[in-house]
């Protein structure tokens, strides 16, 4: 005796092989991938989205990895970039100390300065990559919020220990 | 259902001059003066929204409707150090410091708030405050 199973699942696909040619077949599977693919191509609404911080990715030209980026004018300390993270990202393992001090970057891509906020990533010790001082609008300790000889792994709820530094898009001055 | 004259409309739209050009660049929007100056010279220890940090940096969203309601809190506010000695001009520091009550308040800003004036933040801020926590103690426990 035919397993009930068999016997339906055998009907289904004798009326599918009837019904479809297989290049048809082909082709509207290869249809519904590639439409698939466009869809998020249409224009839905993009305008309404809000304007990030940071400039455009057009205008966002450089590597994180090395000092010169612009972002890095008034960094001092070791870049996230090369220790696991990004430009304005903390590598696993380690917390960004909210404070922290904040300075502005000119944008030789787009012609704007960026506020930049220079969180440090703490609770790890040195990551030791990428060194990079540069201290554009840096100011002595005796003015500590606009100072990047801190230790602002001291601002932390995970500790002391300094890691590395990002250096986040947080506004557009001029 | 047949699917070619839907995909030939992706194919269309997907493939269209404007779809294949990149974005037009995106206008950046400038964040207002008044508040890039409280970005530059009080968020990093204040934060963003003014809440601080824990046994660090004390939280402004609850003191600042407080402090401004009299003049002894409103002279602790231009004389607090962070405030008197940034490099902030006496009318810079008094827009920043109505700034920060109207946006940084937890509490409701009253509809008789007075803004900050250059020439006040100019009376009090020549004369330093010595002690910072027992001022700022005795300001907010009446309340």
């Amino acid at each position: 005796m035919r397993n009930p199973i068999d016997a339906l699942v055998e009907r289904m696909a004798r009326g599918l092989a009837r019904r479809v040619s297989r290049r048809g077949f082909l082709g509207n599977v290869g249809a519904l991938l590639f439409s698939a693919a466009g869809l998020p191509l249409l224009p839905v609404a993009r305008g309404a989205s809000p304007a990030a911080a940071g400039p455009a990715a057009a205008a966002d030209r450089g590597d994180p990895q090395t000092c010169e980026y612009w972002r890095h004018c008034a960094i001092d300390g070791f870049l996230c970039a090369c220790c696991g993270g990004s430009a304005h990202s903390c590598p696993p393992g380690t917390e960004a100390s909210a404070v922290t001090w904040v300075g502005t970057c000119h944008n030789p891509s787009d012609g704007h300065d960026y506020i930049v906020s220079y969180n440090d990533c703490c609770g790890k010790s040195e990551c030791g990559r990428c060194l990079c001082n540069r201290n554009e609008g840096d100011k002595p300790l005796y003015m500590p919020f606009k100072s990047n000889d801190y230790n602002w792994c001291a601002g932390s709820k995970v500790g002391i220990s300094y890691h590395c530094s990002t250096a986040r898009v947080v506004g557009v001055a001029k | 259902m047949k699917l070619g004259p839907f995909c030939a409309g992706v194919i269309a739209v997907a493939c269209s001059p404007g779809a294949l050009q990149p974005k037009a660049a995106q206008a950046i929007m400038l964040t207002p003066p008044v508040q890039a100056n409280y970005m530059l010279n009080c968020m990093g220890c204040h934060l963003a929204d003014g809440s601080g940090a824990a046994g660090k940096v004390p939280s402004v969203r609850d003191s600042l409707v407080v402090l401004s309601r009299s003049s002894a809190g409103r002279r602790y506010l231009v004389q607090v150090p962070g405030a008197s000695q940034s490099p902030l001009s006496d009318l810079e520091l008094a827009q920043v410091l109505s700034w920060m009550v109207r946006n940084l308040s937890a509490r409701p800003v009253p509809a008789d708030f007075a803004e900050f004036t250059a020439a006040e933040v100019a009376a009090y801020r020549r004369s330093p405050l010595v002690d910072v926590r027992q001022t700022r103690a005795r300001l907010l426990e009446a309340d």
